[in-house]
């Protein structure tokens, strides 16, 4: 079952790397296997179980899977720390300003939304 | 008889499962805290990555050779990337239903989590290298390390850049958000994933199916506009 969906999971991906080889060179493969497994299921209308097991049991990793790049600072620490206050104090803000605005404004317009529902 | 300690101890450090396994030991010793103490500093990603490190320097191993090592999680991401359509596509219902709020801060949230990051680091005095290299930080690291190069920053720091971003973002995130009032679990996702990609999504996920959903169409649809229009409105300003 795991295995089954794995391999439909990977078979998406290899064909976007082929896209992405041949045709867009700017978007990583696995971002166009995401949106053409998006596709795929949109056209099924439904999620065969393999593919949701597959799917959950991966991204219950995640967090795992993004340790080894983030191990890779400690090649740049030098660099890093040359400009330590500036990258960290304009990284820092940006995403709290960011965090805050996006739910903020995405909050106020699902509620605009179903204010205007509401009287139709 | 004496026991070729030294000569055991370097053939350990060595073995190509050494990577593998200090990363996953040390996972599960972050994780294990984590449940223990529900101390938001935990974050496993960025604790991990310091226990890791640690490690690495403590034995005299090299990054490049741990990276070596760790090389099948690394093709593990892809996958894993292509995996977060599912989410998607079960919350595909709820997230048409808001396609007007979802687009629109998209496109006004995106607008602002990068010229912040640009106005602030010239305001602090950043190089135009730095400077490029922190544009697409907002992005998930493949895009994020494409772009960077593209418009003239470097790649593998990209990815540095993109992960505090994200950590920033999984730590203070949801305390943020609360303190904010957003309480809605699509705004929170949507914000986590537009502004702190994997590692915000991977937080969200926690919160609930629905939050997770929109932090990974927050993600992907940030990553695709990224790719498409930062090097575009580099080359235009430039």
């Amino acid at each position: 079952m795991l295995l089954r969906g794995l391999t439909w999971l990977v078979l998406f991906q290899l064909l976007g790397t082929a896209i992405n080889h041949l045709f867009l060179s700017m978007l990583p493969g696995p971002i166009i296997g995401l949106v053409l497994l998006l596709a795929y299921l949109m056209l099924r209308g439904e999620v065969s179980a393999p593919l949701s097991e597959a799917a959950s049991s991966l991204l219950r990793y995640l967090p795992l899977l993004l340790v080894p790049p983030a191990v890779g600072v400690m090649v740049y620490a030098a660099d890093i720390a040359a400009d330590f206050w500036a990258i960290v104090g304009s990284l820092v803000l940006s995403v709290l300003i960011a965090l805050a605005f996006c739910g903020v404004l995405m909050q106020k317009m699902i509620a605009r939304q179903a204010r205007r529902e509401e009287k139709p | 008889m004496s026991l070729d300690w030294h000569g055991a101890l370097n053939a350990v450090i060595h073995h190509p499962l050494f990577g593998i396994g200090i990363t996953l030991g040390a996972y599960q010793l972050v994780l294990a805290a984590y449940d223990k103490t529900r101390w938001i500093f935990l974050q496993p990603v960025l604790v991990s990555m310091l226990v890791v490190i640690g490690v690495l320097v403590t034995c005299g191993v090299s990054y490049a050779e741990y990276r070596k090592s760790t090389e099948i999680m690394n093709i593990l991401l892809g996958p894993a990337t292509v995996a977060l359509a599912v989410p998607l596509y079960l919350n595909l219902r709820r997230i048409r239903q808001l396609l007007w709020p979802t687009l629109t801060t998209l496109v006004i949230g995106g607008l602002v989590a990068t010229c912040a990051c640009l106005l602030l680091g010239w305001w602090f005095g950043a190089e135009h290298m730095i400077l490029m290299t922190m544009a697409p930080k907002s992005v998930t690291s493949p895009i994020a390390m494409l772009v960077a190069e593209q418009i003239g920053g470097v790649a593998a720091l990209a990815a540095v850049f993109v992960l505090i971003t994200g950590v920033i973002g999984a730590i203070f995130g949801p305390a943020l958000l609360s303190a904010c009032g957003v309480s809605s679990p699509e705004a929170r996702g949507m914000a986590l994933g537009i502004s702190a990609h994997a590692v915000g999504t991977a937080v969200a996920l926690e919160e609930s199916e629905e939050t997770g959903a929109f932090a990974a169409l927050g993600m992907s649809l940030m990553g695709v506009v990224t790719a498409v229009f930062l090097p575009l409105a580099v080359s235009l300003v430039a």
